[in-house]
């Protein structure tokens, strides 16, 4: 059963997975490509860190459209076919959360190669160390964290939808009518720390993606 | 007698316009029911309310033993659904939607799949999405035999198909009833498409089921009378009026229900005389018993 959700979910899955497959395994490459030049150590760390929020939209994007891939055609039937089948729906759910989850594999394996291919190559400068185990961990643990957040918001109708950017588009003018009254209190800024600060949600995607670091 | 689908006063609103309301219906076990009703009834709703798709606000539903939606998940191994609309992934190819289908089914038979495939003569490589809709019907009839069903549920199976698919899929639903002696619930608004395959009929209007019977009684005892000098009012009789209508002096029009022939001599004594008796056929006794519901109902 497992096999034949997730036969149909690689055919609409297999487009993103290719393509972010090649960007994750072209993403160390480039990065160290661009910091092979410099002449400092501080530079070359610098270099890599520019390419460090790269990984952490790779992540968030390849999430995003698995997610939604999972979901698109059965919102499409209105659901009739899930439903109809023979499993319980809780079933259905973790088969296809399964399926799309299995396709972030080849994307952070990509990323694990191209990274273990620059720690091979012998141009990181004298005392700087290599992570790419490290890093790929973290990739596949943020991609999943996107694809688990937009697989759930995927599931639902459009209401739940508009219940969601409803509710951003509520803090947005919270924050709004907080500044036209002049109270000090950045409304955005502390749900921002809350949710990207350790132990937020989202604070894997926060703070350094290094591949070299010291 | 067994019942393979029983509900009991089982509601639902769905719009503030419109309900399944109050609805009591029993499709005997390997009977095939003819569901009809015209467009908008709550045919689909109540399809779904059957299948565990919807959830009732009350009552109680019943399903090859099993209550609904409780036990969905084993009724519906148990069960081949055609819904009104194509519900397969369009971006698959035949033959993907029936390895897809397959592996939820136990009961799937391979072998008359692939029969199924090349008397339907589609074509595994197509695009479920670029079928035709006579072909997208085909497949879908296909997906709910193959998986060799105690309970068929079709929606609406041939609407808008050409005579030829219309037959074809019925013809597979007979051979299939034939040899398996499942049960088939078929709904429709062509009534003259069911008059022949069907031995039951459920009538539905306006979210309620406003007549079930067998349909020889469906079709053999309903009749149109013309009487003359009836009196107003009648003691109990040994048929059911549906409508009465005066037309001209003395003469009414009666829509009966349960007429035989020896009940001329009810109608004689009580003064009333039968001029003629015309036979309706499925189409009109269906048009007469929506008109004859939406009267008692107002």
């Amino acid at each position: 059963m497992f096999q034949a959700i997730a036969a149909t979910q690689w055919k609409w899955t297999r487009t993103t997975a290719l393509l972010a497959a090649v960007v994750g395994f072209a993403l160390p490459i480039a990065s160290l490509q661009s910091a092979h030049e410099t002449a400092t150590p501080q530079e070359f760390i610098a270099r890599m860190q520019n390419w460090g929020i790269g990984y952490a939209l790779l992540a968030a994007g390849s999430g995003l459209l698995i997610a939604l891939a999972a979901w698109g055609h059965d919102h499409q039937g209105r659901h009739v076919y899930a439903l109809s089948l023979p499993v319980s729906r809780v079933r259905y759910v973790m088969l296809r959360f399964g399926a799309g989850a299995l396709f972030l594999a080849p994307i952070t394996i990509a990323v694990l190669v191209g990274s273990l291919i620059v720690a091979m190559s012998g141009a990181i400068p004298q005392g700087l160390h290599a992570f790419p185990i490290a890093l790929s961990v973290r990739f596949a643990l943020a991609g999943l964290v996107s694809y688990a957040i937009f697989f759930a918001i995927g599931s639902g109708t459009t209401r739940t939808a508009a219940v969601v950017l409803g509710s951003f588009a509520f803090l947005l003018f919270v924050q709004f009518i907080l500044s036209l009254v002049n109270v000090e209190f950045n409304l955005l800024s502390r749900l921002g720390d809350f949710v990207f600060a350790r132990p937020g949600l989202l604070s894997v995607f926060s703070g350094r993606w290094m591949l070299i670091d010291v | 007698m067994t019942l393979a689908i029983e509900t009991r006063d089982v509601h639902l609103r769905l719009k503030r316009s419109f309900a399944v309301s109050q609805l009591d219906m029993h499709v005997p076990h390997r009977s095939v029911y003819g569901f009809l009703g015209p467009n908008g009834a709550g045919k689909t709703t109540t399809i779904r309310l059957l299948l565990g798709l919807l959830r009732p606000q009350s009552g109680h539903i019943t399903v090859l033993g099993r209550p609904m939606p409780a036990a969905y998940a084993s009724v519906l191994a148990r069960t081949g659904y055609v819904p009104e609309r194509p519900h397969v992934y369009p971006s698959l190819t035949v033959q993907e939607a029936m390895r897809l289908h397959r592996s939820f089914y136990q009961t799937w038979d391979q072998t008359w799949a692939d029969e199924l495939l090349s008397q339907f003569g589609l074509s595994a490589a197509q695009r479920v999405g670029s079928l035709s809709k006579g072909e997208s019907g085909k497949l879908l009839m296909l997906l709910a035999l193959a998986q060799r069903p105690e309970l068929l549920v079709l929606d609406e199976p041939t609407d808008g198909l050409d005579p030829v698919v219309r037959r074809d899929i019925l013809a597979a639903v007979l051979q299939y009833v034939n040899d398996s002696a499942a049960t088939v619930l078929i709904s429709s608004h062509l009534v003259h498409e069911l008059e022949r395959i069907c031995d039951w009929v459920g009538l539905m209007d306006r979210g309620r089921l406003v007549a079930e019977l067998p349909m020889p009684e469906f079709k053999n005892g309903l009749k149109r009378l013309r009487v003359a000098a009836a009196p107003d009012h009648l003691g109990p009789t040994p048929f059911t009026i549906l409508s009465r209508e005066r037309n001209h002096g003395s003469m009414e029009q009666w829509l009966v229900q349960g007429w035989a022939p020896g009940m001329h001599e009810y109608l004689a004594s009580v003064g009333a005389s039968v001029r003629e008796v015309v036979d309706l056929d499925l189409e009109e006794g269906f048009v007469e018993m929506l008109r004859s519901a939406r009267d008692r109902a107002s």
